[in-house]
């Protein structure tokens, strides 16, 4: 059974489908990749898997539970799913290592000490352990995309999902997210990330599900979609991947 | 000189009176600071709040409060209140008065600061399983609270200077005080430079705390 099983999703902003249907498994282990132009519905379809954004119609299932229904606890399932956003959103007014501690301190009622050990095995992991005491003005891109990490890791949530990880990165340190999510994908780390970087899916993923306007139109290898798929527009978005190289 | 030393002759002889009217003054301008500011704090938490009724109701007493005279609000409770068989002793009037009207503009203050934030670490809060009050604890008021303190100082020195108003509703504080001694001696000029003098004082040792505290709050990294 799929840790997160995904059927007939559907979300409305008043008129406008954002989601129209999306059927989508994500397995226990997997890194799994979904991609769209700006616009297509990727991070709705992430905000409705935690219930940032409530889904018009359709079933999520989390470890087979549903939770889309009233009576979830969606403050326990918003801790079972660490989330990377697209900025980072780290707490500018903490340090790095407070922006990991805060939630295991108030969320798990554990003590400053504790926080603060597990807190810096994570950052440890992700080579951030000497810039505990920075404040997130004061770091890099890639600094906060690893402090946002493992903020998220600390947890010890059952996926992570990653709102297009590398938007705000520049290339070299693109790269580095992409070597980073292929060491927690070796350490078993279950990962969601939707992406418009075919650089980063094709190093991080064999197959990649494209999302079109609200639909899954495709999931594949990229080497097979940029050829072999039968819509143009397909073979349009991941050529570009095959130009770029 | 004469003059000036019949003022001070005068001055020295009331000092008791008026320092005692300077604690008063304190007294008053230390306690509305803080329960402005705590009201500020509960009344800007009601202005986020999911539901638009209380949002609008938080608009209103916002308006309300900042759009009323000060003068006009105490008056009505210390004149106007007592027709209604509810009586309270002047510095109770001034404190709930000004803690109405002085909230209202720490809420505003702290709305603006708000506008400002980044509200992504909010919906980071959320996506992280934070409750409610706990995103607005441990994410929002101390963010905005640093951004807001050039506005609430500002606000603090305006409370000193305007407690000079509950004079009018019998409170004896400082300007009651000089008001006194320039009924003794008609030197009006003098007494008058001379509370200017006092406020200006106390003005400037404010705005250096505020400097000190400006300085430890800001978030390194972050300009201003």
């Amino acid at each position: 059974m799929a840790l997160i099983e995904i059927r007939d999703l559907v979300k409305k902003f008043d008129r406008q489908v954002v989601l129209d249907g999306i059927n989508l498994d994500v397995v226990e282990g997997e890194v799994k990749v979904v991609m769209g132009t700006s616009g297509c519905g990727k991070s709705t379809l992430l905000r409705c898997i935690n219930r940032l954004v409530e889904p018009s119609s359709g079933t999520i299932h989390f470890r087979g539970q549903d939770i889309t229904g009233h009576g979830v606890d969606v403050r326990a399932l918003r801790q079972s799913i660490g989330f990377v956003f697209q900025q980072f959103a780290l707490y500018r007014h903490l340090t790095v290592l407070d922006n990991v501690t805060l939630a295991l301190r108030k969320l798990r009622g554990m003590s400053r000490a504790e926080a603060e050990e597990k807190a810096l095995h994570e950052l440890a992991r992700l080579d951030m352990a000497d810039h505990r005491d920075k404040y997130p003005a004061q770091t890099s891109g890639g600094q906060k995309q690893r402090a946002a990490l493992a903020r998220a890791l600390a947890m010890d949530p059952a996926v992570v999902v990653l709102d297009e990880p590398t938007s705000a990165l520049d290339p070299v340190m693109s790269r580095e997210v992409a070597q980073l999510i292929d060491r927690l994908h070796r350490e078993n780390v279950t990962m969601l990330c939707v992406t418009h970087d075919l650089l980063l899916a094709g190093s991080i993923a064999d197959r990649v599900t494209f999302l079109d306007k609200g639909v899954i139109r495709a999931e594949d290898t990229i080497a097979h979609l940029s050829k072999h798929h039968p819509d143009e527009q397909v073979r349009a978005f991941f050529g570009c991947e095959e130009n770029a190289r | 000189m004469s003059g000036w030393n019949a003022f001070l002759r005068d001055l020295f002889e009331q000092m008791p009176l008026i320092l005692t009217g300077l604690g008063e003054t304190l007294k008053l301008t230390v306690t509305i600071s803080i329960s402005g500011l705590l009201l500020g704090v509960v009344v800007f938490y009601f202005s986020q709040s999911h539901w638009a009724w209380v949002r609008h109701l938080i608009r209103a007493y916002i308006s309300f409060f900042i759009g009323m005279p000060l003068i006009v609000l105490l008056f009505l409770m210390y004149y106007g209140l007592p027709q209604w068989g509810v009586s309270m002793s002047p510095f109770m009037v001034a404190v709930i008065g000004f803690t109405f009207n002085v909230a209202a503009y720490n809420a505003a203050y702290l709305t603006t600061a708000y506008n400002g934030l980044d509200h992504g670490e909010i919906e980071a809060a959320r996506a992280q399983g934070f409750k409610p009050l706990q995103i607005f604890r441990f994410v929002t008021l101390p963010q905005v609270l640093r951004l807001s303190v050039p506005a609430l100082t500002n606000q603090i020195i305006c409370n000193l200077k305007d407690s000079s108003v509950a004079f009018l509703i019998q409170y004896t504080e400082f300007f009651a005080r000089v008001q006194e001694l320039a009924a003794t001696n008609f030197q009006f000029f003098r007494a008058y430079l001379f509370a200017a003098l006092v406020y200006l004082a106390l003005v400037s040792l404010i705005v250096l705390a505020a400097r000190f505290i400006e300085k430890r709050v800001v978030i390194p990294g972050v300009y201003r």
